[in-house]
């Protein structure tokens, strides 16, 4: 990647301070974040000449690292301006409390310019944070001196027979010190940003999130501020306009890495909408896991037992998927068919006059570095044979290029069942852990709500479902039930009308 | 009661001693009569272990209270006396054969159970034994030269209890020489010379595959009446591939024989996959073989410190010297960077230039250049971070070209960037960091070193190769490649387009730990679509055709023996029962929806598709929870038929 370099930023956060709305209120938020601004570059002054030790060939990347400072937090007040341009919902207050609580921190640092502060979460650079690590091992020598110390004096007094456990012990003490020490470091160094996500009636929210938060996190505030009512459906979608595709971030996935990617004119949106899609392979395994072709009922307790084979043993079976597909051809609008099969190493196809037998395949692309996306309206924009397309690109490239793959399939549950098998092979037993903590979470809040209301019936057994998954199902409870033993008589019943909410709901707007 | 007389051969008499005349009465129990036979022959020794074996019935009189009426011996019965528990031939998945004493009277479910106690094997229930391959007439009687492992001394009581002694069990550690062979059995073995592969049975399709599982020992029988005799070969192998509760602290032989299995597997095409997953099986192998000759305790041991730790025991090593200020401390800390000059390509941007050279530095996770090393001080002409990217090799040492290809990822697209060096040295270098760049690892990294190491004895691999040819002797510095993967690619492939292909492979598994790489070589070897696949050809009834039954750990599939395709799926969560008609050694199998199959078996024993069925059945009734003691009653009862206990 090519670094921008350090003027382009700030010409770029300048147009956009231009650019801002002339809202009374903008201003004044404009002039804090501008008082505040000069603040930190005095600080970040200070700090500079007040480095005793300074090797002077260091001079020259510290520099460059103070402006990236700067960078991060143009970007993030870029995005607050964009975000008060829009106007309605913002939630100011808030915003407010955290931006102070990062004022306050500030000072603190001015004051104490010894502690393992949080000074690197500016910019967290390679310089800055060496600086920090150091007064901060610093500090964790000199409590271990200590801590040895007075252990040596214990055993001077102490018993003779436990010299050892002495020594143990200050050992101990060390390495928590140090440990406390590292986390300090890691601390330190925590990049937050200023978001804007949409909601599915156009309205919009701002919030901040740090870069340690995973979407679950995200999305457990989001709903918490929100009352939209708990769903394991509820999802964080990126939306590439100008690509036209979008992608379900997975609930594991860290937030700001992935909102990082985005280019800083990026037209791209964050959407918080239910998506009944993010774990209809969870609700009705049997239409995703099996291979099959059509649709099908299945039994709740088969499901189970379905789902526990998949993700319950060491290695995730990969889906069978495979069939014909259309691929676009690289720069052109023009689509080809070929025979697609999904493997665990990656996606192939059957080259000419051949045979599928695996040694002949030709690899058409490993999964590590790419995600899956969904093209909307590709029939239009790239002459797609069907509107159901999806998109495998890496999540970096942000326009047109000839690394984005396109392929289009017949029908959209041929589409949703690729997306999924390739979720699954990616992620594996991750995807099945994300959808049992959804889970968790809407019982949670059932269960909150079932105290006032009584309507939701299966809110009252939801301790049962984590301990029952966990509970090996066995599968010859379906067919040769005489042998088995009577381990296997557990809240079945429980377990499956809980089951059977989430997969109603499933099944209703699932293809 | 009349008393008659009843010959019995005793074989610690020598095989041509007469048989034993006793004179005994129909209510005498069969205790009684080994006592009368054991005064009789006047040998003081223990005779424990003996039991009667009745030669016409081919079985043991285990039951020392029935009485000979009770069995319905006559005189005319030909009785002998003999141990019960002889030498075998043990033939282990990693293609090393032992020589140990198992159980001849029990039948072969205990027997494996024995064996695997012996060899510390946990899980006996997922192997089993099987008839040896015949071979076609070799030329010499090679296998009377090859070399077999004698365990025959361990006593039998020592291994009833197994206790552990350096971490292994007691008996092991009684000599040097059973410690060797310990050794054997827990760690893998150097890849196979390609000839040697090449010379193995490969079953070439579907039915030959299906004939070698009609060689499975019966469980619930015992070997002699299965035709097993003293010092017969058989082999040992994992019959059913739902492997449970795998420990590596507990696991070392059962892991190693495991990986052993799969990477024969492979290598003889016994299991199809994709080249590309051939090459990472091969970096897989070249990788355990390698880490496996320079740490052969590592399986033991524990796997690799997480990142925190190390960094921490570096630290305590920091404080510990002398001078601890912090301006030490920072020097000690600035992280170290790469400065040299290399030659830069852009393949995509459409300029004649060739290669440039620039003054490089690497410092963090990116790379910057300058037009030379005097103008490094200021700005770079551009800094390209690695975090993210895909770095690709292209190295021939022959040639003496040294070039990374790094494929890195933009908003626009993916820029391609050619890096070139001058030598081995300075590849290795810059190779490894752009390696750990790519992961968002810096210079300061403990893995650095390691990667520099890899990557040049990857580069000797490359010379060796493209030197000498034929079996390279296994040792670090030079594996072939070629018996890394199977015949197939090394008849597609020379050894110079191989390696790089596998070093390619290579870069994404280096830095794992032996156990580690040998649970990844695993893990792929177990999503390949056809594992756990064991055939058995069969006969549909109403079916005038022969076509494949496939079972496997979840369900049983049916292949078109015509078109190689699998025409339909049954999985044993839909099963409600299956019954075997032992008369006309029919199976039918019920599943929900009213879906009724029958089918007679061809190439193998309808026994031996009946314990696969059940087999599979009772290994998933193993519970999550770790006391569980192996529940025998059961699996008897869902594998044994008519047979049961």
């Amino acid at each position: 990647m090519e670094q921008v370099s350090d003027e382009e930023v700030e010409v770029r956060g300048e147009e956009e301070e231009e650019e801002e709305d002339s809202d009374k209120e903008d201003q004044d938020l404009d002039k804090m974040f501008g008082a505040w601004l000069g603040e930190l570059d005095k600080l970040t002054q200070s700090l500079d000449d007040g480095r005793p030790e300074q090797p002077p060939q260091q001079k020259a990347p510290l520099r460059q690292e103070t402006n990236m400072a700067n960078f991060s937090y143009r970007f993030s007040i870029y995005n607050i301006n964009e975000a008060l341009n829009q106007g309605e919902n913002v939630d100011l207050d808030a915003l407010m409390a955290d931006l102070c609580s990062i004022e306050q921190e500030l000072s603190t640092i001015n004051t104490k310019p010894n502690s393992a502060g949080s000074l690197a979460r500016l910019g967290p650079t390679l310089y800055l944070l060496t600086h920090q690590a150091s007064l901060s091992m610093d500090e964790a020598a000199r409590q271990t001196s200590s801590h040895s110390l007075s252990s040596r004096q214990h055993r001077r007094t102490g018993s003779v027979g436990t010299p050892f456990h002495f020594e143990e012990q200050a050992a101990k003490l060390k390495a928590d010190n140090i440990r406390v020490a590292l986390e300090k470091i890691k601390e330190a160094q925590v990049k937050k940003l200023v978001i804007r996500v949409h909601l599915s009636d156009e309205s919009s929210k701002t919030m901040m999130v740090d870069e340690r938060q995973t979407v679950r996190q995200v999305l457990d505030s989001l709903l918490e501020k929100s009352h939209c009512g708990y769903s394991p459906d509820w999802s964080l979608v990126e939306t590439i306009s100008e690509l036209q595709m979008e992608r379900i971030f997975e609930d594991h996935e860290n937030l700001v890495e992935n909102l990082l990617n985005w280019t800083r004119d990026s037209q791209n949106r964050l959407m918080f909408t239910e998506r009944i899609e993010k774990y209809a392979v969870f609700k009705n395994p049997q239409n995703y896991l099996l291979g099959r072709k059509e649709t099908c009922e299945m039994a709740e307790r088969n499901k189970e037992a379905l789902l526990e084979e998949c993700f319950g043993g060491s290695s995730v079976s990969v889906p069978e998927m495979e069939g014909v597909l259309w691929l676009k051809e690289d720069g052109k609008k023009s689509w080809k068919k070929r025979y697609f099969l999904l493997r665990a190493s990656g996606i192939y196809y059957v080259p000419k006059g051949k045979a599928k037998a695996s040694r002949d395949l030709v690899c058409f692309l490993q999964l590590d570095h790419v995600n899956v996306y969904l093209g909307q309206d590709y029939k239009s924009k790239y002459k797609a044979p069907t509107d159901y397309c999806m998109v495998l690109k890496h999540p970096q490239i942000q326009k047109k290029s000839q690394y984005i793959k396109y392929l289009c399939c017949d029908d959209i549950r041929t589409l949703q069942q690729w997306i999924n098998s390739i979720r699954i092979t990616k992620y594996g037993k991750q995807l099945y852990i994300n959808f049992q903590e959804a889970m968790r979470r809407t019982e949670a809040a059932y269960d909150w709500s079932s105290l006032s209301s009584s309507s939701i019936k299966s809110g009252s057994s939801s301790s049962s479902l984590p301990e029952s998954q966990s509970n090996h199902s066995s599968q010859s409870d379906s067919g040769v039930s005489e042998m088995t033993s009577s381990s296997h008589t557990r809240s079945q019943s429980v377990v499956s009308s809980i089951f059977s909410d989430a997969w109603r709901r499933g099944t209703q707007g699932e293809v | 009661m009349a008393a008659w007389d009843l010959s019995v051969t005793v074989e610690d008499l020598g095989p041509d001693a007469p048989p034993v005349t006793l004179s005994v009465a129909s209510d005498l129990h069969v205790g009684g009569v080994i006592l009368k036979l054991v005064e009789k022959t006047q040998i003081k020794r223990d005779w424990s272990d003996h039991a009667l074996w009745w030669e016409q019935k081919q079985c043991w009189l285990l039951r020392t209270a029935w009485t000979l009426e009770k069995y319905g011996i006559h005189a005319d019965a030909k009785l002998f006396f003999m141990p019960q528990h002889k030498p075998l031939r043990l033939c282990l998945p990693n293609g090393i054969t032992l020589r140990l004493r198992a159980c001849f009277s029990n039948p072969v479910f205990q027997t494996v159970m024995g064996i695997c106690r012996m060899l510390n094997i946990r899980h006996p229930e997922e192997l089993s034994l099987l008839r040896p391959v015949e071979h076609k007439k070799k030329k010499k009687d090679k296998d009377s030269a090859e070399e077999i492992y004698d365990l025959t001394e361990v006593p039998l009581s020592s291994v009833s209890r197994p206790c552990l002694y350096n971490g292994m069990p007691a008996h092991f550690a009684d000599s040097p020489q059973m410690e060797a062979i310990y050794k054997m059995l827990s760690v893998t073995q150097p890849p196979p010379a390609p000839e040697v592969v090449a010379k193995q049975y490969r079953p070439a399709s579907v039915v030959d595959k299906a004939h070698i599982h009609g060689r499975w020992l019966n469980s619930s029988r015992c070997l002699l009446q299965q035709g097993i005799q003293e010092n017969d070969r058989v082999w040992l192998r994992f019959k059913f591939y739902a492997f449970y509760d795998i420990e590596p602290k507990y696991d070392v032989v059962r892991l190693t024989q495991l990986y052993e299995q799969a990477r024969w597997a492979i290598l003889l095409e016994d299991i199809d996959c994709t080249e590309e997953e051939m090459m990472l099986f091969g970096a897989l192998q070249y990788h355990i073989s390698k880490v496996s000759q320079s740490e052969p305790q590592m399986m033991s041991s524990n796997a690799a410190m997480d990142d925190l730790e190390s960094a921490l025991q570096s630290l305590e090593v920091k404080m510990e010297g002398e001078s601890s200020s912090a301006s030490e401390m920072l020097d000690n800390m600035t992280a170290p960077e790469l400065n040299d000059y290399l030659k830069i390509f852009r393949p995509k941007r459409l300029t004649l230039k060739g290669y440039k050279q620039y003054w490089f530095k690497f410092q963090d996770t990116s790379i910057s250049y300058f037009k030379s090393k005097e103008e490094s001080i200021g700005e770079p002409i551009q800094q390209i971070n690695l975090k993210g990217c895909e770095v690709a090799p292209d190295v021939n040492v022959a040639a003496q070209k040294f070039l990374i290809r790094l494929l890195i990822p933009a908003p626009e697209g993916m820029n391609e960037v050619y890096l070139r060096c001058e030598n081995e040295q300075q590849y290795a270098q810059w190779m490894a960091a752009c390696r750990l760049g790519s992961k968002g690892k810096t210079l300061a990294d403990s893995s650095f070193q390691n990667e520099i190491q890899s990557i040049r004895s990857f580069l000797a691999m490359q010379k060796t190769n493209s030197g000498s040819h034929g079996n390279a002797p296994a040792n670090d510095e030079s594996i072939n490649t070629n018996s890394l993967v199977s015949p197939r690619y090394n008849k597609k492939y020379k050894t110079k387009q191989l390696t790089p292909r596998i070093l390619d492979a290579y870069q994404n598994v280096a830095q794992l730990s032996l156990t580690d790489a040998v649970m990844r070589f695993l893990q792929i070897w177990q999503s390949l679509p056809d594992f756990g696949l064991s055939y058995v050809v069969v006969r549909f009834k109403g079916s005038r055709k022969d076509e494949v039954l496939g079972v496997a750990p979840n369900r049983l599939i049916r292949i078109d023996l015509g078109v190689g395709d699998v025409v339909k799926t049954w999985r044993y969560n839909n099963m409600k029962q299956w019954n075997v008609n032992w008369d006309i050694r029919q199976l039918a199998i019920e599943f929900e929806g009213n879906v009724n199959i029958a089918f007679s078996c061809v190439t193998a024993d309808c026994k031996i598709v009946h314990e696969f069925i059940g087999g599979y059945i009772f290994m998933s009734t193993r519970s999550r929870e770790k006391s569980s003691t192996l529940n025998e009653e059961l699996f008897h009862k869902l594998t044994g038929g008519h047979e049961a206990l």
